[in-house]
C-alpha cells in the first residue's frame, strides 16, 4: 500500500524540506513588502477625507409631518440606514443617524423640562442636538449628522457629515 | 587539521543564523504593526497611521538591504 502510495505520489523528502538560506531571505523580505504595501494603503486611507460625504439626495417628508419637539424615523443613504428627523422645540430640524456609535442600538429623541437631546437606552448614553457630540456614557464618537435642506415644504437628505477624527 | 577557509565559513554561517533571527524578529514587529494600526482605525483612532507606515517601510528596506548582503556572501564563498 505504501509503495503504491509513493508511485501515484512521487516526492522527494529530502528535497522538499531542503530550503537555502537565500530562499529563506527572499521569502521574508517578499512578505515584509507585502506587510509593509498593507500598512501604507492603511495609512493612506486613514489621510482621506471623510468627514463629508454626498450623497443622492432623498425626500425625507414634509415640514407639516413633524411637530415641534416630535421625531420621525427615516433611512438614508441605504434603505438599512436607519436614522433619525428632529424638529426641535425651537422648531429647527436637525437629522443624525440612528445607530449609537457604541455598540450600534437605536438611539431615541428625548424632550423635557425644557432640554432635549438624543438617547440610548444601551447603555445610557446620550448625545447632544447641536452637532452630536457626546454628553455621557459610554459611545467614543459623536453621532454623525444628516445634512438637510428645506426644498419648498419638503424636507430633504443631502448627504453625511462626520465629526469622527480622521 | 582545520584550515583558515574552515574558520572563515563558519563565521560567516553564524553572521548569516543572527541575520536570520534578526529578520524574523523584524518581521514579527512589521505583523504586530499592521495589526495594531488595523485595530485601532477599527476603533476610529488614526494618529498611529503614519508613524507605523515609516516604521514598516524601513523594516521593509533593512530586510532588503540584508538580502542584498546574504546575496553578496552567496557570491564571495
Amino acid at each position: 500500500m505504501n509503495d503504491e502510495l509513493k508511485q501515484e505520489f512521487p516526492v522527494e523528502w529530502e528535497d522538499d524540506h531542503f530550503v537555502t538560506r537565500r530562499e529563506f531571505f527572499k521569502f521574508m523580505t517578499f512578505a515584509s513588502g507585502g506587510l509593509a504595501l498593507g500598512t501604507a494603503a492603511l495609512a493612506t486611507y486613514s489621510y482621506l477625507p471623510k468627514h463629508e460625504r454626498s450623497f443622492e439626495a432623498a425626500k425625507i417628508c414634509t415640514v407639516a409631518d413633524v411637530k415641534a419637539g416630535a421625531a420621525l424615523a427615516f433611512s438614508y443613504p441605504r434603505p438599512a440606514d436607519l436614522c433619525l428627523l428632529i424638529r426641535k422645540l425651537d422648531g429647527e430640524f436637525v437629522g443624525f443617524t440612528r445607530r449609537c456609535t457604541h455598540l450600534s442600538c437605536p438611539i431615541e429623541y428625548e424632550a423635557g423640562q425644557g432640554t432635549e437631546r438624543l438617547y440610548c437606552p444601551c447603555h445610557n448614553g446620550a448625545f447632544s442636538l447641536d452637532d452630536g457630540h457626546v454628553l455621557k456614557g459610554p459611545p467614543p464618537h459623536p453621532l454623525p449628522q444628516i445634512k438637510l435642506e428645506i426644498r419648498g415644504d419638503e424636507i430633504w437628505a443631502i448627504g453625511i457629515k462626520s465629526e469622527k477624527p480622521a | 587539521m582545520n584550515t583558515p577557509e574552515f574558520y572563515r565559513r563558519r563565521q560567516k554561517a553564524v553572521v548569516i543564523v543572527g541575520m536570520m533571527l534578526f529578520q524574523l524578529l523584524l518581521f514579527f514587529m512589521q505583523i504586530w504593526l499592521f495589526v495594531m494600526l488595523l485595530e485601532s482605525m477599527l476603533g476610529g483612532h488614526s494618529h498611529m497611521a503614519l508613524p507605523a507606515a515609516i516604521a514598516s517601510v524601513v523594516i521593509m528596506a533593512l530586510n532588503l538591504w540584508m538580502l542584498r548582503g546574504i546575496n553578496l556572501l552567496s557570491r564571495s564563498s
